[in-house]
């Protein structure tokens, strides 16, 4: 079983769709459930008593759980002088936070296992320092910094800790940034082109591949930095 | 459950945990320097004790407020562990 945060949409709605169709059971935890395809538990990650109960029921399933994949966030695109006081909190509680939330609570379920991965999103916003996302990116840094040291911490119980950094995806998060901006991030990249959701489902794919077990604590770069 | 059975049950999960190497005392420390265990031996104790409580009938969350707590940490003691063990089994 895989679990997905944040499956209603944009990318972590991507990644289900994928990994259903490739025969894998998937459980989507989202703040509202309406309309999605698989089984779906309503969490909202930036809410601890939230998570818990979604970890006691995934538990009570009493069905091993091979990837959990923390896709769920929200981006703002703005200066750090710019950016409110509610928008700041939003970013750290629902990226940084949840992200901890989420290992953190559904983790004792591999451990039991003794297997299992966790691939956490970042941004290549992190890398290449972009102008005008600076709380967004110090949210995904967190999550990379975070991510490296649970990846040792959970590396003695054979589970995988990875992290997925995309550029400019075509999301909802990318609302309100223009075709300008985005060809200016992309030709930051070491592939300068602007990659899909697709890219970053493959990404995923190769993660939760069995031939990945040599990576753990690893930032992948969507384009390279 | 008493205070008395849990004590038994945590210390016998401690004792396999580290497979009777060492004499498991009340007062022992669970984290820090003076404990038997690493950190990777407390979270087999953990999911030890949560399978024996699912045994029992009821659910015991070692992820709580009361266990990263570090002034009422349940991972103080021995003891500590044995009281929220059984208060958890009340619960």
């Amino acid at each position: 079983m895989i679990i997905v945060t944040g499956a209603s949409r944009g990318l972590g709605r991507a990644i289900t769709e994928r990994l259903t169709d490739r025969g894998e059971k998937v459980i989507g935890l989202a703040r509202s459930i309406n309309g999605l395809e698989v089984e779906a538990l309503e969490c909202d990650v930036s809410e601890y008593t939230s998570v818990k109960n979604a970890a006691r029921e995934v538990k009570k399933m009493k069905t091993p759980v091979k990837v959990f994949i923390n896709a769920a966030g929200v981006a703002s695109m703005n200066m750090a002088v710019t950016t409110d006081e509610s928008t700041v909190q939003k970013l750290i509680q629902t990226n940084l936070v949840g992200t901890i939330y989420c290992c953190q609570l559904f983790s004792p379920i591999m451990l039991r296992q003794k297997h299992g991965s966790f691939i956490n999103f970042s941004t290549i916003a992190v890398a290449l320092a972009l102008k005008g996302e600076s709380v967004y990116a110090a949210s995904k840094a967190g999550v990379e910094a975070f991510s490296r040291t649970f990846a040792r911490e959970m590396a003695d119980f054979n589970v995988r800790v990875n992290c997925i950094a995309p550029g400019p995806i075509r999301t909802d998060l990318l609302r309100g940034i223009t075709d300008a901006q985005i060809d200016k991030i992309i030709s930051q990249q070491v592939i300068p082109k602007q990659f899909q959701k697709s890219d970053v489902c493959d990404l995923v794919e190769l993660l939760i591949d069995e031939r990945a077990s040599s990576l753990s604590g690893q930032v992948l770069n969507v384009g390279g930095v | 459950m008493n205070i008395k059975q849990a004590k038994e049950i945590v210390i016998q999960a401690i004792s396999d945990t580290i497979e009777g190497k060492s004499e498991v005392a009340e007062d022992m420390q669970l984290i820090g320097g003076e404990s038997l265990l690493d950190s990777m031996k407390l979270v087999e104790v953990c999911l030890l004790l949560e399978d024996l409580a699912d045994e029992s009938g009821f659910e015991f969350d070692w992820t709580s407020e009361a266990a990263m707590s570090k002034s009422r940490s349940m991972f103080r003691s021995v003891v500590a562990l044995a009281e929220e063990f059984a208060n958890q089994s009340e619960a």
